[in-house]
């Protein structure tokens, strides 16, 4: 048996020198980050500073982008994630992602969870493994009508969830979340925010979200983001109170947009 | 303005329609659906037409949609955006506006004569389906690409193979656009005259071909061969095809709504 070493949290997930390129123009320049494990991350920063982006390269979405190119790299529990034989599938499996926009399927809220189970082969009766996946989002409540419901009909609060659901039937080990309650109101935000908050203890989590105050709510950990650079990155509370950063500053007390 | 134009459109339509009927009255009974055409106009029929324009649609349809879908599938969803690529897609294009007229003269060179075809159904069909295939990758490359990429990107995220993403997600949300693309594509090679009368389509024929390599005849060049004769009944008969045609067309109209209203409520 081996003992795990004292010290500082393993990181999970790491970039070095992370460039990423959209028809020629860099919207990443130059970002090293480490995301430990089992802590919740949080990416801010002004619209168009490449919060997406950096998500988006943990689990190697931007290359399904034509024009899109990456330089430096990620490493996920020390293996290069973009190795030419790693399985990309395999990699969307293990580090999740939730999209800003839910983009559910037209299709029913069981169809929905079961999409990603399906599309890995697993085989048998999935209704186990969905309904804990729509447990943890307060979806699941022992009736089986919501599992026939169309998941367009649901409210957006519940759309949202819905989709955290699909992306946690796989049992990710990182889950990454872009801008989770953008466009919910008040009460629904807040269910999302819970939900985030119990979720800490499953996996390693990332956030990009243009609400700083809730990086403050959910996070250990906050990165700065402008214009495509990490200005910034440490303790939620050090960073909020004490920014080193002269542009994380202007951002937190409103002088930047 | 748009239910004006929708009612003018109608109504030419229904103009067009009761022209070709009371042209027709005269000719139109169950009887003209399945006779040969006779030197004597009073007792033609449309039989052999009809049964060569249902050949050439089931034919031109089993070889120009898979091949044409299948095409626009694999530019739209896996080609990577190269030169070469872009080349084929601005060829399909300009394929998709070429006049028929000039697919009739390249499939007498190539299927009548070239492979020896004779001018048979089996060379009509080829011929057609050489007119049909671009437009059927041209129509179904936009069904594609109207589907937004938030679906894909959703597919994948969550580890579907890119076609798992085409066969689960893409497909069922551009098939009633697939499907009315398809119908568009068939429905030009249905009406077309000029490149079977190209091939050398029989407009005399007292048998209705029952196999491909039975002579070539259709609707269409039924009509153009009834409507070249002087004699006063012959126009009857022409306009009795062209209803013909027509229902033919409606017919294939008639599947792609009944489809459409399948359709309805799964995808919006
Ligand atoms: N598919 C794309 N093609 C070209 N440029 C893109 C693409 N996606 C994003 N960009 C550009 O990259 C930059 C960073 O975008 P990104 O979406 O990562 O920012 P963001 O911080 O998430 O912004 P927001 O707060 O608006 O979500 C922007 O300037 C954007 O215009
Ligand atoms: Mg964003």
């Amino acid at each position: 048996m081996v003992m795990s070493a004292p010290g500082p949290a393993l990181p999970v997930l790491s970039t070095e020198r992370l460039t990423v390129r959209f028809d020629g123009r860099a919207v990443l320049k130059d970002v090293s980050i480490e995301i430990p494990l089992g802590r919740v991350v949080s990416i801010i920063g002004p619209a168009g500073s490449g919060k997406t982006t950096l998500l988006r390269s943990f689990n190697r979405m931007n290359e399904l982008i034509p024009g899109a190119k990456t330089a430096g790299t990620v490493h996920f529990q020390g293996v290069d994630l973009y190795d030419a034989d790693i399985d990309q599938a395999e990699v969307r499996r293990r580090i999740g992602m939730v999209f800003q926009k839910a983009t559910l399927f037209p299709k029913s809220v069981f169809d929905n969870v079961a999409f990603g189970l399906r599309a890995k082969g697993v085989e048998g009766d999935l209704h186990g493994l969905v309904e804990e996946a729509l447990t943890v989002v307060g979806l699941w409540s022992g009736g089986a009508e919501v599992l026939d419901a169309r998941a367009l009909d649901l409210t957006a609060g519940e759309q949202r969830r819905l989709s955290i659901a699909r992306a946690l039937a796989l049992k990710p080990d990182c889950l990454l979340l872009d801008e989770p309650t953008a466009a919910l109101d008040p009460a629904a935000s807040a269910k999302v925010e819970s939900i985030i908050h119990a979720l800490r203890h499953e996996c390693t989590i990332v956030l990009a979200t243009s609400d700083h105050t809730q990086a403050g709510r959910l996070s250990d950990l906050t990165a700065y983001l402008d214009s495509g650079r990490l200005m910034e990155y440490g303790a939620t509370q050090e960073l909020f109170t004490n920014p080193r950063n002269e542009r994380t500053e202007s951002y937190l007390t409103g002088r930047l947009p | 303005m748009g239910v004006a134009a929708a009612l003018v459109t109608m109504s030419a339509l229904i103009l067009l329609t009761g022209v070709l009927l009371v042209e027709a009255r005269e000719v139109l009974d169950w009887r003209f659906f399945l006779d040969p055409p006779s030197r004597v106009a009073a007792e033609g029929g449309v039989g052999p037409a009809v049964a060569g324009s249902l050949w050439l649609t089931f034919l031109v349809a089993a070889i120009a949609v898979p091949l044409g879908v299948g095409t626009a599938v694999y530019l739209a969803e896996y080609a990577p955006p190269t030169r070469l690529v872009k080349a084929v897609e601005s060829v399909l294009t300009n394929l998709a506006g070429v006049p028929s007229v000039v697919y009739g003269i390249a499939g007498l060179a190539l299927f009548v004569r070239g492979l020896g075809l004779g001018p048979s159904i089996l060379a009509g069909a080829l011929t057609l389906t050489a007119l049909t295939v671009p437009l059927v990758v041209v129509n179904c490359r936009k069904a594609l690409q109207a589907v937004p990429d938030e679906f894909r990107w959703a597919a994948f995220g969550l580890g579907a193979s890119r076609w798992q993403v085409v066969r689960d997600q893409v497909l069922p949300a551009a098939a009633p656009a697939l499907l009315a693309g398809c119908c568009a594509a068939l429905l030009r090679a249905v009406g077309a005259a000029a490149p079977l009368l190209m091939l050398g389509a029989v407009s005399f024929t007292t048998f209705a071909p029952g196999s491909p390599n039975d002579p070539l005849t259709a609707l269409p060049t039924q009509i153009f061969a009834w409507a070249a004769r002087p004699r006063e009944g012959f126009l009857a008969l022409a306009a009795g095809a062209s209803v013909a045609l027509l229902l033919l067309m409606a017919a294939m109209h008639l599947v792609l709504f009944a489809h459409r209203r399948r359709q309805k409520g799964t995808w919006s």
